[in-house]
């Protein structure tokens, strides 16, 4: 039986961040919500386990944005379900946003060395 | 599905199962028992219904979907109270609906403009009056004088013609209303043709063997089909030949108030004889020859000024016609008697009137004003009552409203809903009022206008309308609903918000009571106010309908013969013989008193005209002045005027012999104060030729102006000893008139096969058809004050039963305690009888105020409107009361034990 991470193991995505996440793990392939729940779990070695509640509503928000579309489609599990693909519009935006992701991440290690201690 | 809302959340609720289902089959997979798989991953999914939400909001039309159901929770709520919703499309319906149908009239009589550039340019021309008629017209030379003293400025002239016959080929003849006017007439005032051309100069020519018309775009549409193909167009009028050279841009109505010309004409159409126009001269005696052409004589006055100056330079140009008017002012006083008035008249300087000066603004400003005012006053009724009925129905669903507020229902979504519910009834009741209101302006201007001439308005809607109309939309949806909202919902609610028990048995707190007891009674007071004045209007009618006019007006017939044909007008001296036996046969007719030819056709008829006394100078010209008329034999007898002295006219009167002449009681006191007339001279002129008439008699006064105007002095001649076409017959009857007219149409035939009768109308219908005024007054007042007896009924009957529902459970406990059923409807009676003394009286008080402010309208005493008072408020405690006793009766005689249970 596997261990159900707990809630204060996991890190609060930052604002946004989710959006990026997303849109990263459907680059490969169009993939359902619980396959994207899985692959950010799985890839952020069960850090991020993203809620439904957050996700669901993030996805409904891209499709809005016109950044994926949707398409229902049968799983390999012959099971019905609604396969997201990233759009052209949504590559543009994966790359700028990752672009400004790692000039955050860039300052904030830049910020974060440590001093020369005294 | 209709909504795309409702696919997209078919899918979301999709999505969400098979991301349950794939993380059950995950778990089973990895070895997990199924019911608790899916248990866990339920868990781990969340709250479902929220997650549906949020990931909805992110669509963006929660508020359009929101909206779509409160809006079909609007409409189901307006359904399930069918009697509400009908009385709230109706109150606006009519409330709104009067103030927009009254709106209109005001705004096309008093302060709608010309639909032509600057009109605030364009005035009219006061020059002089005339000696008659006190009109301000000039003669055609003068015309033509001031014209040249100002080429730069545009001054335009028309005159008032009679209505004339258009002969269409294969169609019936239909009267006319024309507007002879000057070339630069439309250049002048700047109105575009619709279709075709408007007049130039060389439309002025004299005798033209075709002559140029233009017509009204409504006029030409109705006769042609369109204002395209009434161009070049050949018509009819009156025996001449007319080209249509074009139309009028379609808002267009000429530049009188209410007075919409068919066909517009060349004022040198006048040199044809063929059409009869207004005019005033110096009177017999003075070089006047009506027969020519007038263009050419100074002492026929007979055009109306019109020019456009700009206010600027106003001054200037009235200065300089004052110096070419000189002579002509000269002329126009030569037969002026009085020295002193002659001097005045002299002094006058030409002056401007705007175009809104006119009889139409001073004959309709005060009522319709009053009629604005009284629409108000019933569209507040409306609010009031509608407002109470509201806070009465909310009162019924506070436990409902509770609930939904237990459960989370935010209180601003609560009134929303409210509000839109309302929303949706005015936005129904003002798409109703504005189709009322077209309609009711139409009805009133019928109701306003005289019997032969309806006023034509552009009634077409504007924006000052259209801002009433939304004004009074936002206005009714906040008194009725967002305030009584509100209200309840910060006090109603929160009192309520306890278990059912105290719900049903709540007391309305005293502030409520109050509250709806207010309203009520402001209700009360308005609509006494507006009972009042519709008894006083009524009776005000019925006075004017059945006052004695000095004639029989009950057994009168006035039949209009169309005399003015050369075969008649060239043969004058025929004319005699021809009435004597148009006399003969229709008196030999059974049924018929007596008959007698008349000059004048009807009502504000007979002209005026001046006597000189001889052997008696000094007569100022309001002494001289009378109107005059002249008659056939057996005229007096006829119409019912008695002879007071003297003798009536007699077949010995010809035109050979001394001409004579019988006066009113008024002439005759005018001229000789308590001297015996009988056998005095008179004449049209001073001395020397101050003896052409010997007065052979003298009758009693009559209202042959119309019943609401004083009788006026009156001179009649002879008509045989001055043979001229007459205008009317009048016919006695013994019985009913109207039952006459086919015989004496008959008979007349039988006289003289080829005289055309154009007209056969009792005098009674004659007279009563001059009462616009008056009658518009009554019978809106009339519908008003039924309007709000109405309302008031509703309104307790509606608050009444709201309240005996509420307190079912006392009368039960009281009448289980020994209490009568007669104490029960006392309680709820003694209710309404303190609402309607407290609104009454402040009423009354109102009523008084109105009743005097309104006195210019209204015939009799003070007495006897405080009495029309007394009347409406027993008119309005009998409505109130069988209101109030339904629901009384209902709570006084349910069974107590029934009541009781049910708590």
């Amino acid at each position: 039986m596997r261990e159900t991470p707990k809630y204060q193991n996991k890190i609060e995505l930052l604002q946004g961040t989710l959006d990026m996440l997303v849109l990263q793990a459907l680059v490969r392939e169009p993939m359902h919500g619980y396959a994207i729940a899985q692959v950010l779990r799985s890839r952020s070695d069960e850090v991020f386990n993203v809620e439904t509640g957050s996700l669901y509503p993030a996805l409904h928000r891209l499709e809005r944005q016109k950044w994926v579309k949707s398409e229902w489609k049968l799983t390999e599990a012959r099971q019905r379900a609604k396969f997201y693909q990233l759009t052209a519009l949504g590559r543009k935006h994966l790359a700028s946003d990752h672009q400004r992701w790692l000039q955050l991440v860039r300052a904030i290690g830049a910020v974060m060395v440590p001093e020369a201690q005294p | 599905m209709f909504w795309p809302w409702e696919r997209a959340k078919e899918g979301l609720r999709e999505e969400l199962d098979s991301h349950l289902n794939m993380a059950v089959a995950e778990r089973v997979a990895h070895g997990e028992d199924p019911a608790q798989a899916r248990a866990a991953a339920l868990r781990e999914l969340g709250n479902l219904p929220l997650i549906r939400d949020v990931a909805r909001e992110r669509w963006g039309w929660m508020w359009l979907e929101n909206l779509v159901h409160d809006t079909r929770y609007a409409l189901r709520q307006l359904r399930s109270a069918p009697a509400f919703t009908a009385t709230a499309l109706l109150t606006l319906a009519f409330g709104v609906g009067a103030n927009l149908g009254v709106f209109q009239l005001l705004y096309a009589v008093i302060l709608a403009e010309l639909p032509i550039p600057h009109p605030e340019e364009v005035v009219r021309i006061q020059a002089a009056r005339t000696p008659f008629d006190q009109s301000w017209t000039i003669s055609y030379p003068a015309y033509q004088r001031l014209r040249a003293a100002t080429p730069e400025v545009p001054l335009m002239a028309s005159a008032n013609a009679q209505d004339a016959t258009l002969e269409l080929p294969n169609r019936a003849s239909i009267e006319a209303t024309l507007a002879p006017v000057s070339d630069n007439y439309f250049s002048g005032l700047g109105v575009a043709p619709a279709a075709g051309r408007l007049f130039v100069l060389a439309d002025e020519r004299m005798g033209q063997d075709e002559w140029p018309a233009v017509l009204r775009y409504d006029f030409a549409r109705n006769t042609f089909g369109s204002a395209q193909q009434a161009v070049g167009r050949h018509l009819v009028l009156n025996g001449r030949a007319f080209v249509v050279i074009g139309v009028t841009h379609r808002r267009f109505l000429g530049d009188i108030t209410g007075r919409a010309p068919d066909i517009w004409l060349p004022l040198a159409l006048q040199s044809t004889g063929a059409f009869a126009f207004s005019w005033d001269s110096l009177g017999p005696g003075h070089d006047v020859s009506l027969d020519k052409p007038w263009y050419d004589q100074p002492t026929i006055f007979w055009l109306e000024l019109t020019a456009r100056i700009p206010p600027e330079r106003r001054a200037a140009v009235l200065a300089h016609w004052d110096q070419a008017f000189r002579n002509d002012r000269v002329v126009m006083t030569e037969a002026t008697a009085d020295p002193a008035l002659k001097a005045a008249r002299l002094q006058v300087k030409t002056g401007v009137a705007p175009l809104s000066e006119n009889g139409m603004s001073k004959r309709f400003t005060a009522p319709l004003t009053l009629l604005m005012a009284l629409s108000a006053s019933i569209f507040l009724v409306g609010c009031l009552n509608l407002a109470n009925l509201q806070l009465a129905r909310l009162n019924t669903r506070a436990r409902e409203l509770s609930v939904r507020m237990a459960l989370g229902a935010s209180s601003g979504r609560l009134l929303r809903q409210i509000v839109l519910e309302d929303a949706l009834l005015v936005a129904g009741g003002s798409a109703c009022a504005f189709v009322l209101g077209r309609a009711a302006s139409g009805i009133l201007v019928r109701w306003a206008s005289n019997r032969n001439a309806l006023f034509m308005f552009d009634l077409h809607p504007n924006l000052p309308l259209a801002a009433l109309g939304a004004g009074l939309m936002l206005l009714s949806l906040l008194c009725f609903s967002i305030l009584p909202a509100v209200i309840f919902i910060r006090t109603g609610v929160a009192h309520t918000a306890g278990s059912g028990a105290k719900v049903v048995g709540i007391s309305q707190t005293a502030i409520q009571r109050f509250r709806s007891n207010m309203l009520l009674g402001t209700q009360v007071s308005l609509s006494l106010l507006l009972s009042t004045m519709a008894g006083c209007f009524a009776a005000t009618l019925v006075h004017w309908e059945t006052v004695d006019v000095g004639m029989d007006r009950e057994h009168v017939l006035i039949v209009r013969p169309e005399l003015h044909q050369p075969r008649y007008t060239d043969h004058s001296e025929m004319l005699p013989e021809l009435y004597r036996q148009i006399q003969e046969r229709l008196q030999a007719l059974p049924g018929v008193r007596s008959a007698a030819v008349e000059m004048c056709g009807g009502i504000h008829c007979g002209w005026i005209t001046a006597l000189y006394v001889h052997g008696r100078s000094g007569l100022t010209d309001e002494q001289a002045h009378g109107q005059e008329d002249h008659v056939g034999l057996g005229f007096f007898s006829t119409v019912g005027i008695p002879i007071l002295r003297g003798r009536d006219f007699s077949a010995g009167d010809t035109d050979k012999t001394q001409r004579v002449a019988i006066i009113s009681r008024a002439y005759a006191r005018q001229l000789f104060g308590d001297e015996d007339p009988i056998g005095q001279w008179v004449g049209y002129v001073p001395a020397p030729d101050d003896h052409k008439f010997m007065i052979v008699g003298e009758v009693a006064d009559a209202r042959v102006n119309g019943a609401e105007r004083e009788a006026p002095p009156v001179v009649y001649m002879c008509i045989n000893q001055n043979p001229a076409p007459v205008n009317s017959i009048r016919v006695r009857a013994v019985g009913d008139p109207r039952q006459l007219a086919d015989t004496v149409r008959q008979a007349l035939r039988e006289v003289d096969p080829t005289l055309p009768v154009s007209e056969i109308v009792p005098l009674a219908t004659e007279l009563n058809g001059d009462l616009g005024t008056n009658k518009l007054l009554a019978r809106l007042a009339a519908i008003y004050a039924s309007l709000t007896l109405l309302l008031i009924a509703i309104g307790f009957y509606g608050v009444m039963s709201s309240r005996t529902a509420r307190r079912k459970s006392e009368f039960g406990i009281r009448l289980a305690l020994g209490a009568t059923r007669r104490n029960i409807q006392m309680l709820i009676v003694g209710q309404t009888a303190r609402i309607l003394v407290a609104g009454i009286l402040p009423g009354a008080i109102l009523s008084i105020f109105a009743v005097r402010a309104a006195g210019h309208f209204l015939y009799g005493s003070v007495s006897a409107n405080s009495l029309v008072i007394i009347a409406a408020s027993l008119v309005l405690a009998c409505a109130s009361f069988i209101a109030t006793l339904i629901p009384a009766r209902c709570a006084a005689f349910a069974d107590p034990l029934e009541t009781l249970r049910s708590e």
